[in-house]
């Protein structure tokens, strides 16, 4: 059965006093690739949202073939043949893929025969481009691997349209272009219709056959992806010719070594090893880049550097002596981190803006008194300071800081990190989720830290971003650090060869 | 200003649906509410005499309170209050025999010491076992409580029983001089300034010392404690400790001022009430006070509900099952409602406490985030 | 001494078999409801609950087993009220648990007050040891109808979570709420049923105690089995068959205070009786590590830790 027609007409929900899509409408033709493009916040995922069956419109329709559907629940749009591959998955991380699968399915039967259904799955996987193992439990995967077997999911459910969110970002470039390219080649063959969110415009130029373009939740653009440059999808997309990111260049070169990690191993949360005998050093002056694809020790890494994580082996040192990140040896050495996810990692969503702000010196004087007493009216004092300087956008500082939208939460975190003088610097993911405008303020303040001698450790699954900032760039790949080179002189092919883990260093 | 205002009313409003509930409850058991309301007020509130009884069972409860309060900060919910008391009381008893001979001052303070280092330890260990090794603090200082019992009854019908008390087995007594007397003027004992006291410097540790503020920081999101190098394994037994000495100190009153020897009269289930009052309390030490007040007077009145009412004693047990319940169902209720009806206006209130709402723009694009180990 | 080396070891098989029963049905009743991805710390009160009932209800119409299933019945309400009270957003489960310990010991004595004197029926036993002459066995050997209703449930529930779709279901919700609605099950329904199917087990499980052994209602009853049932389902890796063997070893221990007191050892029995809650805490210790999540621990369990 061939896919049909689905056509979303003036779509418009509200949350509350805001408004995530107004009068939104799009065609997705069968047998295409329809990109639907724009920033973080445009608007993509609620409209996805709606399709399938997670918010219920407040005005519009949304039309597969010749009948009005109105899905309540994922379920719902499954049955219809609607699916979504999501970004971060909801596969279940404890069972194994052959469960994961069956699990999927809109009808059971009371008693499983696991038998009868992995000969089932079997068979299934013999018709499929890629394999993977059935009875592995998914949280022993690799992102891609568990990109890979999302996407079977919905092969298996035999949804005739799938819903594919930011699918390659957590893909090496190798890995985006072989799932793009199958996918193609299926909605080529009248198989499935394709709706790919995106924002690069790499994978719209390849992969997509139109595109829709949205901002602040209109659709302000779009058509035949053969008609559009990419310089003009980018300006329907922000607003305005978009900027170089390249900043100036670096003012002198890099100085003594500030951060080195030695023959570093860690474990991750199940006892496995995750980290093993990393290598490598920073020097003042320079930004050094580390890119690797989600689920290769780079979160342990952070976390490991930032006291979050105990190591298994091997030392970090700053400045010739070892560092075990308690809070004397912050302040001493002047070594300040920047999590992925600040929310989650750097803040307490229940204090104010004013307290998260204080974390790194509500110990000192003048916040302190007499060692033990503390001094709000100076700690509110400070953060006003700091909430002018770096434009945090609160109703005050005592203000809940989980009430606070992902771009302010990260500058005040930002603001409390690069207080004062920095030695090292640690950030991860420091844009994730960010509109473009946040985006090109941290790049620049990291580029900043970095000319007045702070050594920064940019730990990023965003290629363009390491390249656009790093001055030298490491590839990590099973925990190990499988490769080094600089933006000027990099093969982007075998950077993500490296990534992958397939290529082996000449 | 909202919030404020919420803090006040919800606890109230709670407070007034558990008496009706209960006053439902007794009226099936064939009581009259409004009388059983009367006595209440009578035997905990309504005389001099019966207010002192009140103070007088406060007291204990003030510090059994801060064991569960003071962790609750770090997040942890620890219920071992009623093993701390007891063992500290122990500790009490063999500090007060030892020193017979000592001036009273010395020797009441020397016992206060050792039922809160014994009470100290007792929960620390809770607390050591949660930080390093990720047992659960609530079943462990369960557990902790009635290995605690189990010692407490063994020392003292065994190696420290006196062997003329027969008929209730106890253990010897402390020195005369080693008892605590009756604040001046009144029929009540010195506990109850120690457990105000203890309420108050409570107050300022948690909330307004740098202590206070990393405990918080660990009790809010401890990813974000350990990112600013807070040394969480240490600070959370340290509290831990100074929680059990409170309920030690308490144990350690109880034989000083009430019973002068230690047996099983202590088992009363001063530590579980303890827990109630800091829930009530919402975690707050000078809350604490009040609600202390109150739990006095309703345990104080359960005499004479007994006798005019026929009430059987786990009446009183209903009753604070009852609060229980419903204090923790009103935690729903804060930050939910706008207050704008009271003539102020609104904080920005986020769609966070609404369960499954998006969240405010321009975040609504982001996914929400997902365990370790995925993008 | 000779008799001692009989009849302690025997003693303590009897008590397996006979003090197993309590610890058995909560521990599968936790099972349930903590595969679901929640934890219900009033267990101990709902057993209380279920013993209170059953006795009375078995005492009023003369019929154990109707005060068996009355006994769930009160235990299944329980349930459904945590798990109500879970579900309201902002209130945390383990503050619930306490507090619903609390309510229910509170509501069973006091209305179990009438029923500390009269007796009643008591439930029926197989004669397992009917061959001997020898009283001490017959008594160990005298095996429960509940027990082996308990044991046969172990092993249902086993199936039940390897291969049948309910199981499937109710282990999804337990791994990964998230994964469970965009698949379109209802996580609260699927919670609150599994809390009231424990707490109806739990209350079977307090039935046991008011009418077989001891046999007869009164406020010492139990003695903290509600909670170490939770310890108990940790021990055995939430894995039915496990929570079999770990009440059988559970009830042995319990026993050994009696034991040595019947051969005439008195002195520290206070401190025998504690052997089931030093060994809980040892096993917790055992098998918790700070650094890595218990392997075989449904994931949604590390919100309520």
């Amino acid at each position: 059965m061939s896919p049909e027609l689905l056509r979303v007409d003036r779509l418009q929900k509200r949350f509350g006093s805001f408004t995530a899509l107004d009068d939104v409408s799009l065609e997705v033709l069968p047998g295409t690739v329809h990109a639907l493009l724009g920033e973080n916040g445009a608007g993509k995922s609620t409209l996805v949202k709606c399709i399938m069956g997670y918010h219920r419109p407040d005005h519009g329709q949304v039309w597969l073939g010749d009948r009005e559907i109105a899905p309540r629940s994922p379920r719902d749009a499954q049955k219809l043949g609607i699916g979504m591959v999501y970004q971060h998955f909801t596969l279940v991380p404890n069972m194994t893929v052959a469960e994961n699968l069956v699990l999927s399915r809109a009808r059971l039967p009371f008693f499983l025969d696991w038998a009868k259904e992995h000969r089932h799955l079997e068979e299934f996987l013999a018709t499929m481009p890629f394999q993977v193992d059935l009875r592995s439990p998914v949280r022993s995967l690799a992102a891609g691997e568990k990109q890979k077997v999302e996407i079977l999911k919905q092969l298996y459910l035999k949804s005739r349209i799938v819903i594919l969110d930011e699918p390659t970002s957590v893909l090496t470039p190798a890995e985006a272009d072989e799932i793009l390219g199958l996918l193609h080649q299926m909605a080529r063959a009248n198989e499935v219709s394709l709706i790919i969110i995106t924002h690069k415009f790499r994978e719209v130029t390849q992969f997509a056959d139109e595109v829709t373009v949205l901002r602040r939740g209109k659709r302000v653009g779009g058509g035949s992806v053969k008609d559009l440059t990419p310089a003009a999808m980018a300006e329907m997309m922000i607003g305005a010719a978009p900027r170089s990111e390249s900043g100036p260049p670096r003012a002198s070169t890099a100085g003594d070594v500030r951060l080195r990690a030695s023959l570093l191993s860690a474990d991750d949360d199940l006892g496995l090893p995750s980290l093993n005998d990393v290598t490598f050093e920073v020097r003042s002056g320079e930004i050094v880049g580390i890119a690797a694809v989600a689920g290769n020790g780079q979160e342990e890494l952070v976390e490991v550097l930032a006291g979050q994580r105990q190591s298994r082996a091997g030392r970090v040192v700053v400045r010739d002596v070892e560092y075990r990140g308690t809070r004397a040896a912050l302040r001493r050495y002047k070594v300040r981190c920047l999590p992925e996810e600040p929310l989650r990692n750097a803040c307490v969503p229940t204090m104010s803006v004013a307290d998260n702000m204080a974390f790194r010196s509500f110990d000192e004087k003048p916040f302190a008194v007499a060692r033990l007493g503390l001094s709000r009216r100076a700690i509110v004092r400070r953060a006003e300071r700091l909430i002018g300087e770096y434009r945090v956008s609160t109703p005050s500082p005592d203000a809940r800081i989980g009430q606070l939208s992902g771009g302010n939460v990260q500058r005040a975190v930002l603001a409390r990190e690069l207080e004062g003088d920095v030695e090292v610097l640690v950030a991860a993911n420091p844009c994730m989720g960010l509109d473009f405008a946040a985006v090109a303020e941290i790049h620049a303040r990291l580029r900043r830290a970095r000319d007045v001698g702070t050594a920064v450790l940019l730990v990023s699954a965003d290629l363009d971003e390491i390249f656009a900032l790093a001055d030298r760039v490491l590839v990590m790949s099973e925990g190990r650090i499988v490769h080094e080179t600089t933006p000027a002189t990099a093969d982007m092919r075998t950077v993500g060869q490296f990534m992958a883990g397939h290529a082996i260093e000449a | 200003m909202g919030r404020s205002l919420e803090k006040a009313i919800i606890p109230v409003a709670a407070l007034a649906v558990s008496l009706v509930l209960f006053g439902a409850f007794v009226a099936a058991a064939g009581a009259n509410p409004l009388d059983v309301y009367y006595d209440m007020y009578r035997g905990g509130f309504g005389t001099w005499f019966s207010f002192q009884n009140t103070l007088q069972r406060a007291a204990p409860l003030m510090l059994t309170a801060l064991c569960a309060l003071i962790p609750a900060h770090l997040g942890l919910i620890v219920i071992g209050g009623e093993g701390a008391l007891l063992l500290g009381a122990l500790g009490a008893v063999l500090a007060g025999r030892a020193l017979g001979s000592a001036p009273p001052i010395l020797a009441a303070t020397f016992m206060m010491v050792a039922g809160a280092a014994v009470g100290g330890v007792w929960v620390a260990l809770s607390g050591a076992m949660r930080t390093l090794r990720g047992v659960n603090e609530t079943i462990s200082s369960l557990l902790l409580n009635y290995i605690a019992i189990a010692l407490f009854n063994h020392l003292v019908e065994g190696p420290l029983r006196d062997p003329v008390s027969l008929n209730k087995p106890s253990t010897f007594p402390i020195a005369d001089a080693a008892t605590i007397g009756n604040i001046p003027g009144m029929d009540v004992h010195w506990g109850l300034v120690f457990g105000l006291l203890a309420c108050g410097l409570s107050y300022f540790l948690v909330m307004h010392s740098v202590h206070g503020f990393a405990a918080r920081m660990i009790g809010g999101n401890v990813r974000a404690a350990a990112l600013s190098g807070i040394d969480v394994a240490r600070l959370t037994i340290v509290l831990c400790f100074v929680a059990g000495a409170s309920a030690g100190i308490a144990g350690a009153v109880e034989v000083g001022a009430v019973q002068h020897t230690a047996n099983a009269t202590l088992i009363a289930g001063y530590g579980y009430t303890g827990v109630l009052v800091a829930f009530l309390a919402r975690q707050h030490p000078l809350a604490a006070i009040p609600v202390s007040l109150l739990l006095g007077g309703i345990n104080a009145s359960g005499g004479l509900l007994q006798r005019t009412e026929h009430l059987p004693d786990a009446t009183v047990k209903v009753l604070q099952g009852i609060l229980f319940v419903v204090i923790l169902a009103s935690e729903t209720l804060y930050g939910r409602y706008d207050w704008k009806i009271l003539g102020r206006a609104a904080e920005r209130k986020s769609a966070a406490v609404v369960p499954h709402a998006e969240p405010l723009a321009p975040a609504a694009g982001a996914e929400p985030t997902q365990v370790k180990g995925v993008a | 001494m000779s008799a001692a080396l009989v009849t302690v070891p025997l003693a303590i098989v009897g008590g397996a078999l006979r003090v197993s029963a309590p610890f058995l049905f909560v521990s599968l009743g936790e099972c349930v409801t903590e595969k679901s991805g929640r934890v219900n710390l009033g267990l101990e009160g709902t057993l209380v609950m279920g013993a209170m009932a059953g006795f009375g209800v078995a005492h009023a119409t003369g019929s154990p087993w109707l005060g068996v299933l009355v006994a769930g019945g009160v235990g299944a309400v329980f349930g459904l009220l945590h798990a109500w009270l879970c579900s309201l957003p902002r209130v945390n489960d383990i503050a619930v648990g306490i507090a619903l310990m609390v309510l229910g010991t509170g509501l069973a004595f006091f209305l179990g007050k009438p029923l500390i004197k009269p007796t009643a029926p008591q439930l029926p036993a197989l004669e397992l040891g009917g061959w001997s002459d020898v009283q001490a066995v017959r008594a160990a050997l005298r095996i429960n109808l509940l027990l082996l209703a308990g044991v046969a449930l172990a092993f249902a529930l086993r199936i039940l979570f390897d291969r049948t779709k309910v199981g499937l279901i109710v282990r999804t919700v337990g791994e990964s709420a998230d994964a469970a609605r965009a698949l379109g099950y209802n996580v609260t329904r699927v919670r609150t049923l599994a809390t009231a199917a424990g707490g109806f087990l739990a209350g079977v499980g307090g039935s046991f105690l008011s009418l077989y052994y001891p046999g007869s209602w009164n406020e010492g009853l139990s003695s903290g089995q509600g909670l170490m049932g939770v310890a108990l389902v940790i021990f055995s890796r939430w894995d039915p068959v496990r929570c079999l063997y770990a009440s059988l070893l559970f009830g042995g221990a319990g026993a050994l205070g009696p034991a040595l007191q019947a051969v005439g050892i008195t002195t520290g029995y206070y401190l025998f009786g504690a052997a089931p809650y030093v060994l809980t805490l040892a096993i917790m210790l055992g098998t918790s590590s700070a650094r890595r999540t218990l392997a075989g621990m449904p994931a949604e369990l590390g919100t309520a830790r």
